[in-house]
């Protein structure tokens, strides 16, 4: 077994230095897609070529919404006027943090545990979520850990659109979770259906069955955008002062929380 | 006096429930019973408790038998603890009675009744019998009206075969027995058991040896020990539910008595022989019976089962004070025979509670499957909580009755260090692995019976109908329950009486060895020395002294004298630092930390499935799969069926498994006998060609031996 | 095995029965119901083509149901078309003859409402019985994609399917939420309570109805939702799917296009296998391997998102090539680092080769003979860990891959440990390739015009988890019409199901991380 100390040590340390300073290694994220000022027949062209509608245009003014956006790059590839792409991760939008019997509180800044449900997820947030275990992200020096049973969970992340199937298990397991408790949508999908939903085996997003705590858009968000939101759910990190995400407002008043 | 009168008052009770209960009607006969027999175990209650505290054993002469002598009843404190036993038991069984014997309606119930109050006397005359012929004659009766009892529900072909083979074999060890006692009778040229016990010093020793090898097998029939015991799984089965308490609780003491009766009172012992059999004996049926047990989900055949394991282990107590008899340690021979009597008697307590329950389960359920009973503790949550007290009992948990015994027996065998001989010190030690590890599938079984049966989802129709029982049922089930939990928590006082019983036998007391009573510094205690007593008292040996019952328990190991080694249990204590500290508990949890929060009830995690049926949940096959599978060589089971079958070539549609086990003791005992009869006969038979001429020379040859047998006896 | 031969050879088994057409390597079939299962039954049992997959559509006034089978480019394809009135909702199973058919008959069942006679497993497959009743026929034109269904009549009396017997068995359920970062899937194990004796995989509760949420869209839109219902592999689907509309639109793709599409393809097989080998490490508890693989695949992504924008490769295949080119001095730099990473892996798998611990744990774990993967249609690297050695790269080459050559490895073990070894030798051909891709990628154009025309072809490609097909029909409107995936992971599930029997409990989740299923790619 002593091969695999030494390979270890060959390895070195890898960990991403997020979040004491920004990671701007290559690959890491894919960004999103920034709005502008266009000339207004570009502008319109911009928002028919989304195939989620994630970009309005209003005389010119494009106004992309991050909730919806599903990284097809119809706005920058193969078009004559494409939108820039930021270069960030910290994309998470935040809706009141006040469900669930209260606040997270002060034990669980730097101990927490996930329990992550897959509502019908096309296998990229899964897998970015699974990254966070590996050594470059290494959640658990973070104070996160995944546990299988919702029983010791703290945190719900959802990721799919939720599934007519996986709506009743996702209920279950948000239903056996103790109090406090927050639920993340992590990915598109989870916040706004993506193009899968709303149809006739899937709901527009988790807002729609459960009130979401944390969004996070992107598909899929890289693991450190998924990083960002955990930490703001456990309050190590302030949320931008950007603009609650529309559909999150809309479901909430859907669902009459 | 008091035992006189109470024994006439039970003989007369005994004459009147034969008689009401063959001229009452049908439907009254189970009332009959339960009250009579109920009626009748309290006078045998006190003159057992008389037998008990009087220390001057009394015989009676009834009849004489020309040529035979006179019958005699002897009563002392050993009868005196069986008596209690027995009346304990029938007094609870009777109750029962009410409650299942109307079931029985379709068959001859009177014919029952008149049976069931026979036996009662029956069992108390065998307890009794003050020489040999009495003896014989009433375990006779006894065994007969056993068979009767046993095969009662003679519809099924089974019973009548499980019946037939238990009178078959208690015939034999009945007669093995009896050559035994013959053969001491005739050593001592009398039938009565105080000439016998007085000749038997000068029996050489291997009629010694001979004596024990027939009167333990002989008397281990009944008791359950391999490899006579091939009779006892199929006949408890067998056995109609009203009447198997007292086939586990008081008949197979019988067994036990006739065992200690014999070897421990009337023989003396002179090598650690019978006792290193007995050792070995025992803890031979502990193993296979809890194996069996484990692995077994009918609850009768398991319960069955378990009461060969607990017939093991006091067998094994039984040897090791057998041991320290021979090798001239009567205190550790006494504490040895005070633990197998506390654990005969627990036996006789919580068997019969673990078996009325398991009638009235399957009363009241329908079935005595585990894999079709489940959550019958929401539907019968009385029974379950008697039937849990019974559980914990019997797999030895404190604080009831069974840890008390099972400490003691397995602290009695590390007693073993004192003795001399290497070859000794080592079956103890085997021994007390083989005991050790029985304690362990112990409660592997009793566990499987408790979650399956009364924990979890119902897995029929049949068991989701389950009701309480009436009082009859549950008054008896209440009562035993209460007195498992009392010999658990006031085990001082059991062994005080028990001791009583064993003086006469062992020639010292016990209970000095076992509740030493150094929490007070009087000075007739002079045994202990000062300091050490004193060290005790300033660890605070002595908090609760005279407000607690009882002290405590403790085997002195006495190393050195300035450092002695001492094991404890105190279940008293335990049981009120236990209580106090649960209730702390509590006051803390929801007074203090959840007072703010409400208490979520959710359903148990399935992993987010929409409905949990029964099939999903694990069958008491499952549970004790792993048992089955690391004691292969042990069941060796032989496969019926494993095959599958597939449709259009490619589907899967089925995947058939069965397969049977054969009892090893039947395996290995009981087939080779009929087998090797067979084969004798086989080679006899060849002497049958059908050629006239031979047989004509058969005649011949047997005129010439006798003719010469003749002329040499006339010659000399 | 020619278009002549095979059409006197089936003309030998039932004369005057079928209609042989030939055109540009693929036979069109049209038999009579009579003759269906002699034909498929003698394509797939005697003459050893593979079965990709069934196609059902329903036209105006009959059904169109669609038998795919292919074997080397000598002998091209084979589509056996069944015509059926509509009003006829029976048709004759092939599934005894084909046993690889036998979910796609079931699914066909649940979506359409077609009876397969013979067929002795049909319902509770896609819609399971207790969500669905009978009846709901979501594929059919008259039901609509985006309104729920109004009447929910479950049968709430369902209990599974129980194949054991045998005193004491029970079904134990695992899932649809179990493990930690496990797809939701529901299994029942059945048990005697040591061994697990069958396992039933219920799977579609990741089912998002893509084939019917793909009628009447616009070739655009369809081609996004290619791209994200099996995302990690997205780029092969999306590959697939576009060649189907090249073929329909008869568009000339750019070779530089399609040298580019290869390199990324193999990209997104080394990445999708390097996580693969992580999951296989992490299954067996092997914590210290599993992450170093784990850096790897990271690694991977990093070098896939660097190169591209995207870690998942999104928004790169086009009908017509590709959407955006690529710096060449990019691509090398990605190609640098892919070396690196497998030598690397390389040095991993001799020292995996050294735990025996590890090692132990796969040998002789999840056994699939090689006559069972070729009875179910196993497809990819997992097939070829059976000895069946089929890759479409290989034999019915597509894009630039005629021009690279490399070998396909294949073992005959059919266990754990030959599928680990097939998953790292793939990952070592797919670094050749990428070098030759890159090698042959001349300047030039990326994409060419597309004229939307209206027809019907078949997609393939050799996704990392094996053979995908996308049937795709686009009508004269310029939208699609029918949009059919069959993807590797549903083949492979059911060689999971059918073939493995009698392994420990504690072997599952090594089962299931060997052969590398996908939920998300199954369900659709």
């Amino acid at each position: 077994m002593s091969q695999w100390v030494r390979q270890g040590l060959r390895t070195g340390t890898k960990t991403s230095p997020y979040p004491a300073q920004p990671d701007t290694s290559p690959g890491v994220t894919p960004g999103l897609p920034q709005g502008g000022t266009f000339a207004p027949g570009a502008a319109e062209l911009l928002a028919s070529r989304c195939p989620s509608g994630a970009i309005t245009a209003r005389n010119g003014q494009v106004v992309v919404d991050p909730g919806r956006c599903i990284h097809s790059y119809r706005c920058t590839r193969q078009i004559s006027s494409p939108l820039a792409f930021s270069r960030d991760y910290e994309w998470t939008l935040a809706a009141s943090t006040d469900h669930h019997g209260g606040r997270l509180g002060k034990p669980f800044t730097r101990s927490v545990h996930l329990i992550v449900v897959d509502a019908g997820d096309c296998g990229a947030c899964l897998n970015e979520v699974r990254q966070l275990n590996s050594p470059y992200y290494n959640m658990h020096r973070l104070g996160f850990f995944i546990t299988p049973t919702p029983r010791h969970a703290d945190i719900l992340l959802v990721v799919g659109p939720v599934t007519d199937q996986m709506r009743a298990p996702l209920l279950k397991t948000y239903e056996a979770m103790p109090t406090p408790k927050k639920v993340i949508a992590v990915g598109t999908c989870a916040v706004s259906g993506g193009i899968f939903g709303p149809s006739f085996v899937s709901e527009a997003g988790v807002a729609r069955v459960l009130p979401v705590d944390i969004a996070v858009p992107g598909q899929p968000p890289p693991p450190l955008a998924i990083l960002h939101a955990l930490l703001t759910a456990v309050g190590r990190k302030a949320v931008r002062t950007a603009p609650v995400h529309q559909s999150v407002a809309d479901e909430k008043e859907h669902h009459g929380v | 006096m008091a035992f006189d009168l109470g024994l006439l008052l039970f003989a007369v009770l005994c004459v009147v429930g034969v008689v009401l209960g063959l001229v009452v009607s049908r439907r009254a006969v189970p009332l009959v019973v339960a009250w009579l027999g109920a009626v009748a175990a309290l006078p045998l209650l006190v003159a057992g408790s008389v037998a008990l505290i009087d220390p001057v054993p009394l015989s009676q002469a009834l009849w004489s038998i020309p040529a035979l002598g006179p019958m005699l009843l002897h009563r002392d404190a050993l009868a005196g603890v069986f008596l209690i036993i027995t009346a304990i038991v029938f007094f609870a069984a009777a109750i029962f009675q009410a409650n299942s014997l109307p079931r029985l309606l379709g068959h001859n119930v009177r014919a029952y009744a008149a049976w069931f109050f026979a036996l009662f006397a029956s069992i108390a005359w065998v307890l009794l019998a003050g020489d040999v012929f009495s003896f014989l004659v009433a375990w006779e009766i006894m065994s007969i009206i056993s068979y009767l009892l046993v095969g009662f529900e003679d519809e099924n072909e089974q019973h009548g075969r499980a019946a037939y083979l238990m009178l078959g074999v208690s015939e034999a060890g009945a007669l093995a027995a009896a050559f035994g006692l013959l053969l001491l009778a005739v050593h001592a040229g009398s039938l009565d058991f105080a000439a016998l016990k007085s000749a038997a010093g000068t029996l050489s020793p291997g009629a010694q040896l001979a004596v024990f090898l027939l009167t333990f097998f002989g008397f281990g029939v009944k008791a359950g020990l391999v490899p006579v015991n091939v009779w006892l799984p199929g006949a408890y089965t067998a056995a109609p539910a009203p009447f198997v308490p007292v086939l586990a609780g008081a008949t197979l003491n019988l067994g036990l008595y006739g065992i200690l009766r014999v070897n421990a009172d009337l023989l003396p012992a002179s090598s650690t022989a019978p006792g290193i059999i007995a050792l070995i004996v025992g803890t031979i049926s502990a193993l296979v019976g809890i194996l069996y047990a484990t692995t077994d989900n009918d609850l009768k055949t398991l319960f069955a089962h378990s009461s060969i394991e607990n017939a093991g282990i006091v067998t094994i107590a039984f040897g090791a004070g057998f041991v320290f008899t021979a090798a001239a340690k009567p205190v550790l021979a006494a504490i040895a025979f005070v633990v197998a009597l506390y654990h005969l008697g627990n036996h006789a307590l919580y068997k019969s509670l673990l078996f009325i329950g398991t009638g009235i389960v399957d009363d009241r359920a329908g079935t005595r499957d585990l894999d079709r009973l489940g959550g019958l503790i929401h539907r019968m949550p009385w029974t379950g909580a008697a039937m849990l007290v019974g559980v914990l009992s019997i797999a030895a948990l404190p604080p009831f009755n069974g840890f008390v015994s099972e400490w003691l027996t397995l602290q009695t065998l590390l007693r073993s260090a004192e003795l001399d001989s290497v070859g000794v010190k080592i079956v103890f030690a085997l021994c007390g692995a083989g005991l050790a590890l029985t304690a362990a599938l112990a409660v592997t079984c009793f566990a499987k019976f408790f979650a399956m049966g009364f924990l979890g989802i119902t897995r029929s129709p049949e068991a989701e109908q389950a009701a309480e029982p009436t009082r009859s049922g549950l008054v008896p089930l209440a009562l035993l329950a209460v007195l498992c939990f009392g010999l658990g928590v006031l085990p001082t006082y059991v062994i005080g009486a028990l001791d009583r019983a064993v003086q006469p036998i062992a020639q010292r007391s016990a209970a000095l060895a076992l509740v030493p009573p150094f929490f007070e510094t009087s000075p007739d205690h002079g045994r202990l020395p000062e300091p050490f007593v004193r060290e005790f008292h300033d660890l605070g040996a002595q908090v609760g002294q005279g407000l607690a019952p009882a002290p405590g328990l403790v085997i002195l190991h006495r190393g050195e004298s300035a450092n002695p080694v001492v094991f404890a249990a105190a279940p008293t204590y335990l049981v009120l630092v236990l209580g106090g500290l649960l209730l702390l508990v509590y006051v803390v949890v929801r007074g203090i930390a959840t007072r703010a929060r409400a208490v979520a009830r959710a359903p148990c995690w399935d992993g987010g499935i929409k409905r949990l049926l029964p099939e999903m949940t694990y069958t008491a096959t499952g549970f004790s799969n792993p048992v089955r599978v690391i004691f292969h060589a042990i069941f060796r089971p032989t496969v019926v069926e494993d095959t599958r079958e597939t449709v259009a070539e490619h589907f899967r549609t089925a995947i058939r498994r069965e397969s049977e086990t054969v009892h090893i003791v039947e395996r290995i005992a009981m087939r080779p006998i009929p087998r090797a009869a067979l084969a004798i006969a086989r080679l006899f038979a060849r002497m049958h060609h059908g050629l006239l001429n031979a047989y004509v020379a058969y005649a011949l040859l047997s005129l010439l031996i006798v003719f010469l047998v003749f002329t040499a006896l006339t010659a000399r | 095995m020619t278009p002549t031969e095979l059409e006197s050879a089936l003309a030998l088994r039932c004369p005057g029965q079928f209609v042989l057409e030939h055109t540009d390597g693929t036979s069109v079939v049209r038999c009579k119901p009579g003759a269906l299962q002699t034909i498929c039954g003698n394509l797939f049992l005697d003459w050893d083509w593979a079965f990709a997959g069934l196609t059902v559509e329903e036209h105006s006034g009959h059904w169109e149901l669609r038998y795919v089978f292919y074997r080397d480019r000598a002998a091209g394809w084979v589509h056996v078309l069944l015509d059926v009135p509509l009003e006829q909702r029976t048709v004759p199973s092939i599934v005894k003859y084909v046993h690889a058919a036998d979910w796609h008959e079931r699914e066909a069942e649940d979506l359409f409402g077609l009876r397969f006679e013979g067929h002795p497993r049909l319902g509770d497959f896609v819609l399971h019985d207790d969500a669905w009743q009978e009846g709901v026929e979501p594929m059919r034109h008259g039901f609509s994609a985006y309104t729920p269904v109004s009447e929910r009549r479950p049968n709430h009396g369902w209990t599974p399917h129980r194949v054991l017997h045998a005193p004491g068995a029970f079904v134990m359920p695992i899932g649809p939420v179990f493990a930690g970062l496990a797809e939701s899937a529901h299994f029942l194990l059945e048990t005697v309570g040591e061994d697990v004796v069958r396992a039933l995989p219920r799977l579609f509760y990741k089912y998002r109805g893509i084939e019917k949420l793909a009628e009447g869209r616009s070739i655009d839109h369809v081609l996004a939702l290619s791209e994200r219902f099996a995302a990690t592999t997205a780029f092969a689907h999306a590959l697939a799917f576009c060649r189907a509309v090249e073929l329909v639109c008869q568009a000339e793709v750019p070779p530089r296009a399609q040298a580019l599409r290869v390199f990324l393809a193999e990209l997104e097989r080394l990445r999708h296998h390097a996580g693969a080998i992580a999951g296989i490490c992490e299954s067996t508890a092997l914590a210290v391997a599993a992450s170093q693989v784990a850096i790897l695949e990271e690694d991977l992504l990093r070098v896939s998102g660097a190169l591209t924008g995207h870690r998942y490769l999104f928004g790169l295949a086009v009908p017509g090539g590709l959407a955006t080119d690529l710096a060449d001095a990019g691509c090398r730099t990605a190609l640098h680092a892919c070396i690196e990473i497998v030598e690397r892996l390389n040095d991993l798998e001799r020292m995996l080769r050294l735990s025996s611990s590890f090692l132990d744990r796969l040998e002789e774990v999840g056994y699939i003979r090689e006559k069972e993967a070729r009875s179910f249609g196993l497809v990819g690297p997992i097939a070829r860990a059976s000895g069946v050695a089929r890759d479409l790269r290989d034999i019915q080459p597509y894009a630039a891959y005629s021009e690279c050559p490399f070998s396909v490895p294949v073992e005959q073990e059919g266990d754990g440990y030959a599928r680990l070894r097939i998953l790292f030798a793939e990952a070592r051909e797919s670094v050749r390739i990428m070098e030759q891709a890159l090698a042959r990628a001349a300047s030039g154009p990326v994409s060419a015009p597309l004229r939307a025309r209206a027809g019907a072809a078949l997609g393939w490609v050799e996704a990392p988890r094996g053979a995908a097909f996308h049937w795709v029909r686009i009508d004269t409107s310029g939208t699609v019409a029918r949009y059919r995936i069959v993807p590797p992971s549903f083949s492979n599930w059911l060689g999971f199901h059918a073939s493995v029997e009698d392994f420990a409990y504690q072997d599952f989740p090594i089962i299931l991380a060997t052969l590398d299923l996908s939920v998300s790619e199954n369900d659709r």
